[in-house]
């Protein structure tokens, strides 16, 4: 047994200071696993709290509630990744003015960028002492002639003076969501304890906040399915990289199709008849335009304004555009029968066209609609406007364009309201054999 | 001769550390409150705390290897090299010299930093009873982070 | 039981700047200022090799080393005498690390030119905490 020369008897300074070291240990120990559990406790309740609701907005506020009344962070915020574009927007904050709600943040750029980027947690205790030593030495390179004199770096949402931040990616799986941040003016304000509440807190978040935003998505779908094809809507849902509603050029097969003799049935009957044959008119049509996968760009009383080829590119548009005019005349004659028997002479007319046109969102902010603007669907128009009862009247190209599909046979030159050539046309007569 | 722009910066105020080594090559290191420049300008005096001063006056008697780091709050930094050539106690004087020195440094220090923290941290280090090391400069190299960083001046 | 007592890590959060001595093999001490000790376990620290210089060949020839950190709280130092292990330019510490200095290189419009060319792992020898050199209020 080694030998010592203090005496054990406690008297000695260096003994008597170990054993207050050693209670000074036992009582943080202690601290530490009192407030560990305490936080235990809480977290529990947070997450219950946040898993209750499926409303974006309402679990943003939980979050939020929590972070500031329950574990005491002064300032925190909540960054979403947006879906279509690379970089994240601040979707609720707390205890920052001005809140900073909408200010994005480029993936890369800043602590909340990387750790977007990286899907990692980041805890750093010296923002500012190392962003001032980082533009030093950027300065000195420049003064130096080593670097070209940078620009400006875009500003970054949060505390003009934060020392620390504390931001944890929001992770669904291996999918980012979204960033998680605290920040504090204090140097060193987070510890290791924080970044496991805070792992907690995200982990629940995460998934609360996919799960709402899902169904706000399946919800925004089913109301924009009610408008839109289910193609468009979904892509303008998903954002796809391809967003219709920016206005593009596409060769598109256009189909306008109305009904003769509606005006005049529109007039003299009573408008309970006219809802009624329009519903049946609308249902049998609609349910055809999805079946052939074309895109309702507008309706109007009897008309309707159907186009191919976008937003989703299909293959053959004018011979889906032909098989669609050609189902709609055939449900159509025993609608004309029936509405025949019950006093109303009502006929369908159809136009076809092929070109391109002016596609994206027309209107103003509060009212936008999906629309085609060209040559292209004039013509259509115009055509419809000369069909003659059953008649589905087409261009030289859609005609050719499907001359393996159907017979057809010329009517015209038509001379038509809005182009200054009289213009070739061709009558569809039936699907070829 | 020391530069004039070192010599400046010696004078401070700057956070100084003295490094030295022992026979087996292991380094040794120490704040430093203080430092008066001779006037052949390659003559540098600094202060330590006693505490310190052991392991350093016993790695100098040793081998005589002297690095001393000068750094402001602005990051230009600075370091010497050279011989050791004595010690001894501070005196009344040294202590004198090192006082105004820690005010100047909180002040200084303190414009950049939190001027509670910096006097907290800089009159809160002990520094008596001090020790004065004379050494003689060999070697001056910059070492402001960036360009040119760890070059040789003199 | 590692080496590296739990109250130290908030001084490895590079609030204080630590000084670091190094030595080259002909005995030459290097005395140099850096920004952050970071803590990697109970027995390692990293030092982030941004650049080359004194302090990084110096431990490639002598590995021995000693660090000074400051607690920001209580300002007590601690000397850290260390031994140069490795350097890592992949896994969690080389990530970590690198991640934090992206993060304020991009603040800075140093993305690209700021980078970490590795984490240097040393090994801790022993730690001291020097309470007797402050001055009691």
């Amino acid at each position: 047994m080694p030998t010592s020369e203090s005496s054990p008897d406690g008297n000695d300074p260096g003994l008597r200071e170990q054993i207050a070291e050693n209670q000074r240990t036992i009582d943080r120990l202690n601290r530490d696993l009192a407030r560990k559990s305490n936080d235990v406790r809480i977290i529990q309740q947070i997450s219950s709290e946040i898993t209750s609701t499926l409303d974006l907005d309402e679990v943003l506020a939980v979050v939020l509630r929590a972070m500031e009344r329950v574990l005491g962070f002064q300032h925190s915020m909540v960054l979403l990744q947006d879906l279509a574009e690379a970089k994240l927007r601040v979707c609720a904050s707390s205890g920052f003015d001005p809140s900073g709600v909408g200010a994005e943040v480029a993936l890369g750029h800043g602590v909340l960028g990387v750790v977007a980027e990286r899907k990692r947690m980041m805890r750093v205790g010296n923002v500012g002492a190392s962003v001032a030593y980082f533009a030093g030495i950027r300065a000195r390179m420049e003064a130096a002639g080593e670097i070209a004199p940078g620009g400006a770096v875009p500003a970054l949402p949060g505390l003009a003076k934060a020392q620390s931040q504390l931001a944890l990616p929001l992770l669904v799986k291996d999918r980012l969501v979204g960033v998680l941040a605290v920040e504090s003016p204090k140097a060193n304000a987070f510890d290791e304890l924080d970044e496991i509440l805070l792992t907690i807190v995200a982990n629940q978040a995460a998934t609360a906040i996919d799960n709402a935003r899902t169904y706000q998505m399946v919800e925004k779908l089913g109301r924009l399915k009610r408008f839109f094809s289910p193609q468009l809507a979904e892509l303008i849902v998903t954002g796809g990289a391809d967003d219709p509603l920016k206005t593009h050029r596409r060769d598109v097969t256009v189909v306008f199709l109305d009904l003769r003799g509606f005006t005049a049935f529109a007039e003299t009957a009573e408008p309970e008849e006219v809802m009624s044959v329009l519903r049946e008119y609308h249902a049998e049509m609609g349910r055809l335009i999805l079946e052939h996968e074309g895109t309702l760009e507008r309706f109007t009383g009897d008309g309707m304004m159907i186009f191919f080829n976008d937003p989703t590119p299909v293959s053959d548009p004018a011979k889906r555009a032909l098989r669609m005019a050609l189902a709609m005349r055939e449900r159509v004659t025993p609608l004309c029968e029936r509405w025949r028997k019950r006093g109303h002479e009502l006929d369908l007319g159809i136009g076809i066209a092929q070109g391109y046109a002016t596609i994206g969102a027309i209107g103003f902010e509060g009212r936008w609609d999906y629309g085609a603007i060209g040559t292209v669907t004039n013509l259509a128009a115009r055509l419809c406007g000369e069909a003659k009862p059953s008649q589905i009247l087409v261009t030289r190209r859609v005609a050719s364009d499907a001359e393996d599909l159907v017979e057809t046979e010329p009517v015209g030159p038509l001379t038509l309201k809005g182009l200054a050539k009289p213009v070739p046309a061709f009558n569809v007569v039936r699907l070829k054999s | 001769m020391i530069p004039d722009k070192v010599v400046e910066i010696l004078r401070g105020p700057s956070v100084m550390q003295v490094g030295t080594r022992d026979a087996n090559l292991r380094p040794f290191h120490s704040y430093v409150w203080g430092a008066i420049v001779h006037e052949d300008r390659q003559t540098v005096t600094f202060f330590i705390y006693e505490n310190r001063s052991r392991r350093i006056v016993s790695d100098l008697e040793d081998n005589g290897r002297v690095a001393l780091g000068i750094a402001q709050a602005s990051h230009e930094a600075y370091q010497l090299k050279g011989s050791y050539i004595s010690s001894r106690t501070a005196s009344d004087d040294d202590y004198a010299f090192q006082e105004a020195y820690r005010s100047k440094l909180c002040a200084a220090i303190g414009q950049v930093w939190p001027e509670e923290m910096v006097k907290r941290l800089f009159l809160g280090a002990a520094y008596r009873p001090g020790v004065a090391i004379t050494f003689r400069v060999e070697e001056v190299f910059l070492q402001t982070p960036g360009p040119g960083a760890g070059s040789k001046m003199a | 039981m590692g080496i590296l007592p739990d109250e130290i890590k908030p001084a490895m959060q590079g609030v204080i700047p630590s000084h670091i001595v190094t030595c080259s093999r002909d005995g030459i001490p290097n005395a140099s200022v850096i920004s952050q000790v970071y803590y990697v376990d109970p027995d390692h620290v990293a030092l982030s090799h941004q650049f080359f210089n004194k302090t990084t060949s110096n431990v490639r020839e002598n590995p021995h080393a000693v660090a000074c950190i400051t607690h920001p709280e209580t300002l007590e130092t601690w000397d850290l005498e260390l031994e140069y292990d490795h350097s890592e330019t992949t896994g969690p510490v080389f990530d970590t690390m690198d991640m934090q200095i992206e993060a304020i290189a991009s603040m800075t419009g140093m993305k690209g030119i700021f980078k970490l060319r590795s984490a240097d792992i040393y090994r801790v020898v022993s730690v001291i905490k020097n309470a007797d050199e402050r001055i009691q209020p």
